[in-house]
């Protein structure tokens, strides 16, 4: 029986009272599933993770409309702190662990006493992380540094996991890699998860549903095999090609397709 | 002997100075430029609420009041705004502080010189002359005391984990749960309540006035001589301000006393400018 | 359609000096008042006013070096120092007239600048800070030695002749008034133009991020330097001046309290900002008046003598604390947002970066 965990209505967020960055974006993530949020650079993917996550004042930024409803209560203007005792847990796009503090250290720092979940259980997931748990994590290489911030969030006792490109920086057999652990601890400890990606190929392959934004609008939805076979979908963000007979420069602007989305 | 135990009692107090600005800043990476003014109004509120020599445990337990109210009033009402800012908002601001205390002094205490008289009459001989009063005595215990406290704090507990996170990225930090907030006002109190210490042993051997905050620089270079991320080089460095200003003042000219500190932090700095035993990852971030 | 003002969008426009039309009248009404004021006040306000204009010239020195470049120094009153020890030199052992003193000390203060100068190129931020400190302590040293060889005695300090141009000899209040203004007003007008041009284009891509300025080819060192070397320059005549002014001279003025009062003039008045130097100096000179004043006020039952220095004191530190927190750019930026709220009057206007709480 999936229930609605995360609803998000008509989101507005504007930064420094000028700039609206995001307009009337509405998400709905069902429980136990993998959301992916996939749009190019300055879409507002970001941003709307962040709105859900709490960290919009640090930004100078602020909701002007709409409402996020997490598990049935309102969640959008509460702190991060709060928001994280929850449930609602943000791996960011940078600045994801600390630098300063070794492996170890750092999942100490994320776990809580009494939680079901345990430093040795997650690094279970990640055993190359494993066998580094005495080094600084500033040292660690990206995809190790990625793996060390899912741990840390995992050991948050999440119920809701927003993960703001997981693949930045990371080799595509390292994406791969990550990808398909997220999904085995995913599916193993029941979590949901809204995934914040450019690579659209390798998020929506792990997703169940998933939604395109663009301009700070979101453009198209549907489940996640829907959208890969959808050819706007192929041609703009999966690297696939159009065949047709004539390739006219006009054809292959994109504001041509772009009246489609809204009309 | 006499030498060694001036020398080593004008480390303590350092050296709780230092632990200050060095929980200060694995907490907050702030620079305390008001720790002098903390310590020596720290010593002002003991004497006041030991009422004039009478009780010592009313007078601890005003320093420890006088800690948590001075911590959480300085870091909620001015230094949580700052988080964020640059590094030398923060830092002038902590030079704003000190000048209030400073005058809070001339205000208050209308700026008596006093001595705090508990405890000092000399009690213990040793060989070779030296005597030590109470108070000499509890000073170098309390001072091991609270560095072996906070040494298995931070690095053995969780908040002292917190501590060293919340430092680097506050933000992080609080999307991981931790109050941001209780953190960085514990360290506060904590680093009050060590400068409030330091300024009741220091008034108990020399006196309180608005001259005797100089003693916060002292500390300052002391926690940067040791490395300002290190608790054991707070130690190192307390002792060789302490030994550099002793010989100064016996053997060279006690008017350079205040200048000798800034001396030796420019030729430490000069050549290894993260300290003693500080990080070296630690250096760019100020 | 009104042009806006407090948004520039060319060049061009934001090098002007002169943002808004009135502002050039503004100019000459103060101006003119400016120099018709001695006749109307008393001599205590116009002492007062020499008071303030002299410290305009040191703040506007820290200006350069703190609001412009970010190179935090807390050696000001050691440069202060260094201009009244020279002048106290010159006159005492070589008996130097005043026009040869004040360039002279200018030279010293700038090698000096130079010395204070080259830890700037290694750190940043607090051990800048913790080094001029160094600076400062090294110099009153010597400024103390000097004074316990030299003095009437150990601390009564020494004293300067009235400074004289060939006959005429300057002194008295509303002279010196006259002279300062004209001083100030040089002075103002060569900072500003430092500013709208390289170096100062330079210092404030160094206070923002000294990496992307090295990237866009600053010379850093240059140009640190360059910043110690005329902030020096300038607070080495301020203190000459002060020195002629007061006539005499001791070294206990020199504390670190007298740079973190000249820091809190700057804070107060806007880093970044000349106008924000004067406004500054301004305000914080005539603070402690004002509460002399106030205090006039207050019943007698109040104690009086040291809480009076005392609330000065604190005072200073109070303002350095309330700016930093609400209002970072100071009072110039007070005066900018005033005629911004007049000019789109009825319109409302916030700035784009104020802080959200």
């Amino acid at each position: 029986m999936p229930e609605l965990l995360l609803e998000v209505r008509q989101l507005e967020v504007v930064y420094h009272r000028v700039a609206t960055a995001i307009q009337g974006v509405s998400l709905d993530v069902q429980s136990r599933s993998i959301v992916a949020l996939v749009g190019t650079n300055g879409a507002g993917k970001t941003t709307t993770l962040r709105a859900i996550s709490g960290f919009l004042p640090s930004e100078n930024a602020e909701i002007t409309d709409g409402k996020i409803s997490f598990a049935g209560s309102r969640i959008d203007g509460r702190r991060p702190h709060e928001l994280a005792r929850v449930g609602v847990i943000l791996v960011p796009e940078r600045e994801k662990v600390f630098t300063t503090l070794t492996v170890k250290e750092n999942l100490q720092f994320a776990s809580r006493q009494h939680s079901g979940v345990t430093v040795e259980g997650v690094l279970s997931y990640f055993p190359t992380l494993a066998v580094r748990r005495g080094q600084l994590a500033g040292y660690l290489s990206g995809g190790e540094k990625q793996m060390l911030a899912i741990c840390m969030a995992l050991l948050c006792r999440p119920t809701l996991l927003l993960i703001d490109e997981l693949s930045l920086g990371l080799a595509p057999m390292m994406t791969k890699q990550l990808m398909d652990q997220l999904q085995q601890v995913t599916r193993e400890l029941g979590l949901t998860v809204l995934l914040v990606e450019q690579n659209a190929n390798a998020a929506l392959a792990i997703s169940d549903f998933g939604y395109v934004m663009e301009g700070g609008r979101v453009v198209f939805s549907g489940k996640a095999s829907d959208l890969m076979r959808h050819p706007d979908v192929q041609e703009f963000y999966l690297g696939g090609v159009r065949e047709t007979e004539t390739k006219s420069y006009r054809e292959i602007k994109q504001y041509r397709r772009k009246r489609r989305w809204w009309g | 002997m006499e030498v060694a135990a001036t020398v080593v009692i004008l480390t303590c107090t350092y050296a709780l100075l230092a632990a200050g600005v060095v929980i200060l800043y694995k907490a907050a990476r702030v620079v305390n430029f008001a720790h002098g003014e903390l310590a020596i109004v720290g010593g002002y509120v003991f004497y006041s609420a030991s009422l004039g020599g009478e009780s010592l445990w009313l007078a601890v337990v005003g320093a420890i009041c006088f800690s948590v109210i001075m911590g959480v009033m300085i870091y909620m009402s001015m230094l949580r705004r700052l988080l964020g800012e640059p590094l030398h908002v923060a830092i002038l601001v902590t030079i704003g502080i000190g000048i209030v205390l400073k005058s809070a002094i001339l205000v208050i205490w209308r700026a008596e010189r006093l001595t705090i008289d508990i405890g000092v009459a000399p009690a213990i001989r040793f060989a070779g002359g030296a005597s030590l009063s109470y108070m000499d005595v509890a000073s170098i215990a309390v001072t091991v005391l609270f560095f072996v406290a906070l040494y298995f704090f931070l690095t053995f507990t969780r908040i002292g984990v917190q501590f060293r996170g919340t430092a680097e990225n506050a933000l992080l930090a609080s999307q991981r749960g931790v109050n941001v907030n209780f953190v960085l006002s514990l360290a506060w109190v904590m680093a009050v309540f060590a400068a409030s210490l330091s300024g009741t042993f220091f008034g108990s051997r020399a006196f309180l006035s608005t001259e005797s905050v100089t003693i916060g620089l002292a500390g300052l270079v002391a926690a940067l001589v040791g490395g300002l991320d290190s608790l054991r080089g707070a130690i190192m460095g307390a002792l060789i301000v302490a030994g550099a200003q002793y010989l100064t003042v016996r053997l060279v000219d006690p008017v350079l006393s205040e200048t000798v500190p800034f001396l030796l932090l420019l030729v430490v700095m000069s050549v290894r400018p993260w300290g003693l035993f500080g990080t070296l990852e630690e250096l760019d971030r100020v | 359609m009104q042009k806006p003002y407090s948004l520039r969008t060319s060049y061009l426009e934001s090098n002007e000096v002169f943002r808004r039309p009135y502002q050039k009248v503004l100019l000459a009404l103060l101006l003119g008042f400016a120099l018709l004021l001695p006749a109307l006040a008393s001599t205590y306000f116009v002492h007062l006013l020499d008071l303030c204009l002299l410290s305009s010239i040191g703040a506007l020195g820290l200006m350069l070096l703190t609001g412009y470049c970010g190179q935090i120094s807390l050696g000001h009153a050691a440069f202060l120092a260094v201009g009244a020890y020279s002048t106290v030199i010159l006159n005492a052992h070589l008996g130097a007239a005043f026009v040869i003193v004040l360039p002279a000390a200018a030279v010293f203060g700038g090698l000096l600048g130079l010395i204070v100068g080259l830890p700037s190129l290694r750190f940043r931020g607090v051990y800048l800070a913790i080094s001029t400190l160094a600076m400062h302590y090294a110099i009153i040293f010597l400024a103390t030695k000097y004074q316990a060889e030299f003095g009437a005695s150990a601390t009564a300090g020494m004293t300067i002749p009235d400074p004289s141009f060939g006959l005429f000899v300057l002194s008295g209040d509303r002279p010196w008034y006259y002279f300062l203004l004209a001083v100030v007003s040089l002075t103002t007008i060569g900072c500003i133009n430092l500013v709208r041009t390289r170096p100062g284009r330079a210092w404030m891509a160094i206070r923002d991020r000294d990496i992307a300025a090295q990237a866009l080819g600053v010379n850093l060192a240059r140009y640190k330097l360059l910043a110690f070397v005329t902030s020096s320059m300038l607070t080495s005549v301020s203190g000459s001046l002060l020195a002629y002014f007061t006539n005499v001279v001791t070294v206990e003025k020199y504390t670190l309290d007298l740079a973190i009062v000249y820091l809190a003039m700057i804070i107060v008045g806007g880093m970044g900002s000349i106008l924000g130097a004067l406004l500054g100096a301004f305000f914080i000179t005539l603070l402690p008046f004002a509460i002399d004043a106030l205090f006039g006020y207050l019943p007698r039952t109040w104690r009086f003598g040291s809480t009076l220095f005392g609330v000065q004191a604190g005072a200073v530190g109070i303002c350095i604390i309330v700016f930093l927190l609400f209002e970072p750019k100071g009072l110039a930026e007070i005066w900018n947002r005033l005629q911004t709220y007049f000019e789109r009057w009825p319109f409302r206007y916030r700035p784009l970066d104020t802080v959200r709480r």
